[in-house]
């Protein structure tokens, strides 16, 4: 029975690229395990470079691994592949629609594509159309299309063949906040349809707002996985985190917390002060009562549940945030 | 068969793409022609030949124009390059059409293209007083048939590997003009000092360009006809065997 819930399995799935005529190996994805569960967002975590878009396009046999099994919509993927093209959707980071043609007729070629007939193509084209609200701009061309209106057309031709299984690589990379938020929602919708969705990013708020399981990967690795809550829960500590206005203040205050035991790591960013904690309502407290005693002035404080973002800090030693992109 | 109807499916989208675009469409078609009223009356003085008959110019012009256009589908790259960067070419290696229908889609649209444009400068060049058989007219569009395969193909495998058309251009440009002027188009291979007619025996559309010639002037049985159609031939599989390639190593 369990196993009919999993869509998607991974064993040891490798991806080595060979360079410079044979005399650079590059590690590219080393080895990963995964588990997609049937109608869940799976969410892949991690800094540009980590390895996601290249774990995605082995798995949507694009790219032919190195080493290691998978199976993919219930297919192997190293003997099947033309199986699982029929049951998967994939949208791209730069999507793949067909510039010189319209909505309508993208939808209707990609049909075609997954073997419908005209007649059944242009009805399906037409569902679609509605379902993802493409009707005001179908008929004019997509070189017209805001980034919003282009990446919901893209994810309307990932649906086309009604996939068993979706593949979204880094979706709301570009738009604006909301184009995003209306984006999570089509998102979620196409989950209610009963898809099961596999999508990489990364941006910390997506994968903390719109999946359901994460792994989080960085340098071909997987350093972490599990739900969100269940990932922070792991980290198992708070953080408060004191402005100040001026830098010595800052330096004195670094010094005398360092002294403390109850505080698990210390960091500086800029002029904030980052204290890692157990227990942090009750330390705040104490916190403030030291700083004070010493006439260190304080500009702000706050205290914080962990995020995502500390749990990759903590796995790899470096901020998810920080990486920028 | 399977192969057939996907590679119509996107067979009927490319060309409608490339109709779709009315006015380039309707100059590239207008090129040819474009040759043949500017350049043709050029030849008129060439050589010692003073002042040839227009038919006879055409005799030997026209032949050498069909393989120009064959070897101008060295640009389909240029609409194909932007087409891989917007993942256009990823969405369709992800659906269950086959990799040979989309190769042989894309090969087959650049040769129904220059069948029209050949067609269209044949229908000039009769205006011109251009008279042939119809096996000739027939024969040489086989044979520019396998050119466009070559160079389609050949542009296609430039495109897949650098994905630019920089890249593209320099290497159009640089393979274009040797190619152009030792095949004794433009001007006739026997003007050439004896270094460039050596030169021009290891161009392969020189072979083109005569076999095209003697089915014009109907001489049916002159040996280069054959020469001609092999060499085409053999280049047009070693290209197509390229552009398999590499479409392989784009996914491996």
């Amino acid at each position: 029975m369990e196993k009919d819930d999993i869509v998607l399995e991974t064993k040891g799935l490798k991806k080595t690229f060979v360079t410079n005529k044979g005399k650079t190996q590059v590690e590219a994805v080393k080895g990963i395990n995964l588990k997609v569960n049937k109608g869940k967002i799976f969410g892949f975590l991690g800094p540009n470079g980590a390895g996601k878009t290249t774990s995605l396009s082995m798995l949507t046999t694009l790219l032919v691994p190195t080493g290691g099994d998978a199976t993919v919509v219930g297919f192997d993927l190293l003997k099947e592949p033309e199986k699982i093209r029929e049951y998967i959707g994939y949208v791209s980071q730069s999507g793949g629609v067909d510039m010189s043609a319209n909505a309508e007729d993208n939808l209707i070629l990609q049909a075609r594509l997954h073997g419908a007939s005209g007649d059944v193509a242009k009805k399906r084209a037409s569902e679609l159309i509605k379902q993802f609200e493409l009707s005001e701009f179908a008929e004019r061309k997509t070189t017209s299309y805001s980034g919003g209106q282009k990446r919901r057309l893209d994810l309307a031709l990932g649906m086309v063949h009604r996939p068993k299984l979706i593949f979204l690589d880094e979706p709301t990379t570009g738009l604006d906040p909301q184009s995003r938020a209306h984006f999570w929602e089509e998102i979620r919708r196409v989950k209610t349809a009963g898809v099961t969705i596999f999508l990489t990013t990364h941006y910390l708020d997506e994968a903390d707002n719109l999946c359901d399981y994460l792994a989080i990967i960085d340098q071909g690795t997987i350093v972490a996985e599990g739900s969100s809550t269940q990932l922070k829960r792991q980290i198992g500590r708070e953080s408060i985190i004191i402005g100040f206005k001026d830098m010595k203040d800052l330096e004195q205050a670094k010094s005398l917390l360092g002294k403390q035991s109850y505080i698990l790591k210390l960091r500086s960013e800029e002029n904030k002060l980052h204290l890692y904690v157990k227990d942090g309502e009750k330390l705040l407290v104490d916190v403030l009562h030291l700083l004070d005693n010493h006439a260190v002035e304080m500009h702000s404080i706050e205290l914080a549940k962990p995020s995502l973002d500390d749990v990759f800090l903590e796995k790899t030693g470096r901020s998810l945030r920080e990486e920028g992109s | 068969m399977k192969l057939v109807y996907d590679t119509h499916i996107l067979l009927s989208r490319n060309l409608k793409k490339r109709f779709g675009e009315k006015i380039w469409f309707f100059l590239g078609m207008l090129q040819p022609a474009l040759y043949l009223l500017l350049y043709m009356p050029l030849l008129k003085n060439v050589g010692n030949t003073s002042a040839l008959p227009l038919e006879r110019i055409t005799q030997i012009f026209v032949p050498g124009m069909l393989i120009i256009m064959g070897i101008s589908s060295l640009f389909v790259g240029f609409s194909f390059i932007p087409e891989i960067r917007e993942g256009f070419i990823t969405r369709l290696l992800v659906t269950p059409i086959s990799r040979a229908a989309i190769l042989l889609s894309f090969i087959i649209t650049q040769v129904v293209v220059l069948f029209l444009q050949v067609i269209i400068l044949l229908f000039i060049a009769f205006l011109l007083g251009l008279r042939s058989s119809f096996e000739a007219a027939f024969l040489s569009l086989i044979l520019v048939a396998l050119i466009g395969i070559t160079m389609s193909s050949l542009s296609y495998t430039i495109s897949i590997i650098t994905r630019s058309e920089d890249a593209l251009a320099s290497i159009v440009n640089t393979l274009y003009l040797p190619i152009m002027l030792l095949s004794g188009i433009m001007l006739p291979i026997s003007l050439a000092p004896d270094w460039l007619k050596s030169a021009a025996r290891f161009n392969p559309f020189y072979y083109a360009v005569e076999a095209s010639r003697a089915l014009f002037l109907e001489n049916y049985s002159a040996p280069v006809i054959a020469e001609g159609f092999g060499i085409m031939l053999l280049f047009a599989v070693i290209s197509v065997w390229l552009v398999v390639k590499a479409l392989r190593n784009m996914t491996s």
